[in-house]
């Protein structure tokens, strides 16, 4: 990917959901949930798949070039012709946090960072690249200040921030009701793409949370 | 008829990672229905059966397997995680789902405060210096913390908890069989079982609508039927295999103890929440009764309270995401992957509850029979379910499955409720009455019930 071509969405989602420490803000769980809508949405953004009804339909097979994408997009190619989004994501789940994790460390996004707390307890942290932070969340302050257009991508992505509950760690000046309200907003009228999907994926995360096991 | 068929055949696709097999779901069961359920309410069912516990539980066995039957035909026909609030909003019809759901949830909102409840009578017995209602906010705090962490249970936990329950349990088995050999108590009798003396149908029945309580949480296992890896026919299967093993240790336990009861005549004039502890002292001394009021504490007040919590959870995200609750109870904390919101009601809830009952004397028995009520007016309405479904919508020609069984289970359980404590009566009466009011009032604000499918489930076509 060139350098002017942004980066996935799962790459930004990854960054604004982790606290500038590597600490996650939110449940992994819920993240990993997450990060595998941002990259369904990567792939219907690329124009490599579309959603039918809840099937995912493959409209165009060539790699994004990003592996995380290529790597799960290759399930919809594999497994079936219209493989459920539902289901898919609730496999891609179970390791898209580390998938995840790793191409960002690859792509120099996080360092690794060791330590021991109290002296003892051995830990590892990975820290997001300061410009990477702020690049991050460009979109969403863009959109909610309004002094940008809103693309399909950076609205995805104030959907996703909305599902995971993360959009009041942004420090937007705005109140959290506000503020909610806005990005609601900037989903809902988008387009019908964007707020399927991000719909989709905001239920998914609500009944995971309401789970037997996890 | 491969299971993963009957789905597909009304386009449902498979949801969940189906990783969850016959014993998983089988323990799940056990965990939810507590095996040393019946340690807590002994001395009540012994009160209310005549000396009859064993008839008591017997019945309720019998009766449950038949709602166990119906359970898994609309388990099948509906393969969804759901309770029967799903079942018969599908089954029958909506505004008969919302009414169902709204039975369940009498059930489901005070299980809890119970669970709390005896488990701080069980440590008070232990530990007599340190009040009930301490106890009680000492457990619905630790339990509020863990829920809210987003800390559940897990396969592992399920099986541990239910082998030290298990342990604790033989334990008590053989020290009251080998202290009935020698002498203690009133030796081998079939009295708990059939007493001529005091036996009668309607004794038998209101002791059945206590001892109940103890199999409630065996219809927790339909919740897994997404991640079951044999689907609705094997969430069927272990629904009766966990009733049935529940049944028989149940048994056993009530029978054992009956037959050590130091006090009879006292014990049926005045019920005691103690009882059952008063017997394991007789088989093996304070030890024992220390070790079986500690383990009803924790697999009460701990392990049960746990698994309850993700079930009412549920039932109300569910409802509320309907629009049939107060949408606040649809909202998740995203932060710990919890709904918070519910899991908060439920904790003051409880504690409101669970400290007003415990100034009542009666406040253990008030409380299950209410649980009771609500649990078997449901699983009323899933037989007719089944009924509806099946033979008069589906004119099905399996006579047995679909209409005698039904039947057969949905007479028993009206004979229950109809010998229920009156109190409970009148007062579940009063609460459907609320849901009346409250159903009517949805369709006065446009709102009238629909299941809608969950965003992640396809409908039936």
């Amino acid at each position: 990917m060139s350098a002017d071509v942004p980066p996935p969405l799962y790459q930004d989602l990854f960054i604004v959901c982790h606290h500038e420490n590597g600490k996650p803000l939110i449940h992994r769980s819920s993240i990993s949930l997450g990060l595998a809508g941002a990259v369904l949405i990567d792939l219907a953004l690329y124009g490599r798949v579309r959603l039918k009804g809840r099937a995912v339909v493959v409209t165009d097979p060539t790699p994004t070039g990003d592996p995380v994408v290529d790597a799960y997009a290759g399930a919809f190619q594999r497994d079936r012709p219209e493989l459920d989004a539902v289901t898919w994501a609730k496999t891609v789940s179970a390791d898209s946090y580390d998938r995840a994790r790793r191409q960002l460390v690859r792509v120099g996004l996080l360092t690794e960072v060791t330590g021991r707390r109290l002296g003892m307890l051995p830990y590892t942290r990975y820290r997001a690249d300061m410009a990477a932070i702020v690049r991050a969340s460009t979109d969403v302050r863009s959109a909610v200040s309004g002094w940008r257009e809103m693309d399909a991508r950076g609205a995805a992505l104030c959907g996703l921030v909305l599902a995971l509950q993360v959009h009041t760690e942004l420090y937007i000046g705005q109140s959290s009701a506000q503020l909610t309200t806005t990005l609601r907003t900037i989903v809902n009228e988008h387009s019908p793409q964007v707020k399927e999907l991000v719909g989709l994926f905001e239920a998914l995360i609500g009944e995971a949370a309401v789970a037997v096991y996890r | 008829m491969d299971p993963q068929a009957g789905i597909d055949r009304f386009g449902y696709q498979q949801e969940l990672r189906r990783g969850v097999g016959l014993a998983d779901l089988v323990f799940y069961g056990l965990v939810m229905m507590v095996p040393i359920a019946p340690f807590a309410i002994f001395g009540l069912v012994y009160s209310r059966s005549g000396g009859m516990p064993v008839m008591a539980y017997l019945v309720g066995v019998v009766a449950l397997l038949f709602t166990a039957i119906s359970y898994a035909q609309m388990v099948r026909a509906f393969p969804l995680s759901g309770s029967v609030y799903n079942y018969a909003g599908r089954g029958i019809a909506p505004p008969v789902g919302f009414m169902t759901g709204w039975a369940i949830l009498l059930d489901y909102l005070l299980v809890p405060s119970l669970l709390y409840l005896v488990a701080s009578i069980a440590m008070n017995s232990s530990l007599p210096g340190v009040p009930v209602w301490a106890w009680l906010i000492f457990f619905v705090a630790v339990n509020t913390i863990i829920n809210l962490r987003g800390i559940r249970m897990t396969i592992t936990i399920t099986k541990v908890m239910i082998v030290a329950e298990l342990a604790v349990l033989a334990l008590f088995l053989t020290a009251g069989v080998w202290a009935l050999t020698q002498g203690y108590g009133r030796g081998f009798s079939l009295a708990p079982l059939f007493n001529p003396d005091t036996f009668s149908w309607p004794i038998v029945f209101a002791a059945v609508s206590v001892a109940v309580l103890s199999f409630l949480g065996f219809d927790g296992i339909s919740m897994l039927v997404e991640e079951s890896t044999g689907g609705s026919e094997q969430v069927g299967r272990a629904m009766r295999i966990a009733l049935l093993l529940a049944g028989v240790l149940f048994i056993a336990q009530v029978w054992v103890a009956a037959l050590l009861v130091p006090d009879p005549q006292g014990l049926l004039t005045s019920a005691s929440g103690t009882a059952f502890y008063d017997s394991a002292q007789v088989a093996g001394g304070e030890w024992l009764r220390q070790v079986t009021s500690t383990a009803t504490a924790v697999s009460w007040g701990i392990a049960n309270t746990l698994v309850a919590q993700v079930a009412v959870s549920r039932l109300l995200y569910a409802m509320a995401r309907d629009r049939q609750l107060p949408s606040f109870l649809a909202r998740i904390s995203v932060k710990n992957a919890v709904p918070a919101n519910a899991i908060l009601l439920i904790s003051a809830l409880s504690v409101g509850l669970g400290l007003w009952m415990s100034t009542r004397p009666d406040g253990v028995d008030f409380l299950s029979s209410l649980i009771n009520m609500g649990a078997l007016v449901a699983f009323i309405v899933l037989h007719l379910s089944v009924i509806v479904h099946y033979t008069i919508r589906g004119r099905s020609k399996n006579v047995w499955s679909h209409l005698i069984a039904p039947l057969i289970g949905l007479s028993v359980l009206v004979f229950v409720v109809i010998h229920a404590n009156v109190m409970a009566q009148v007062v579940g009466l009063i609460w459907f009455v609320v849901g009346g009011v409250v159903l009517g009032a949805l369709y006065l604000l446009g709102r009238p019930p629909t299941l809608r499918p969950s965003a992640l489930t396809k409908e039936p076509v």
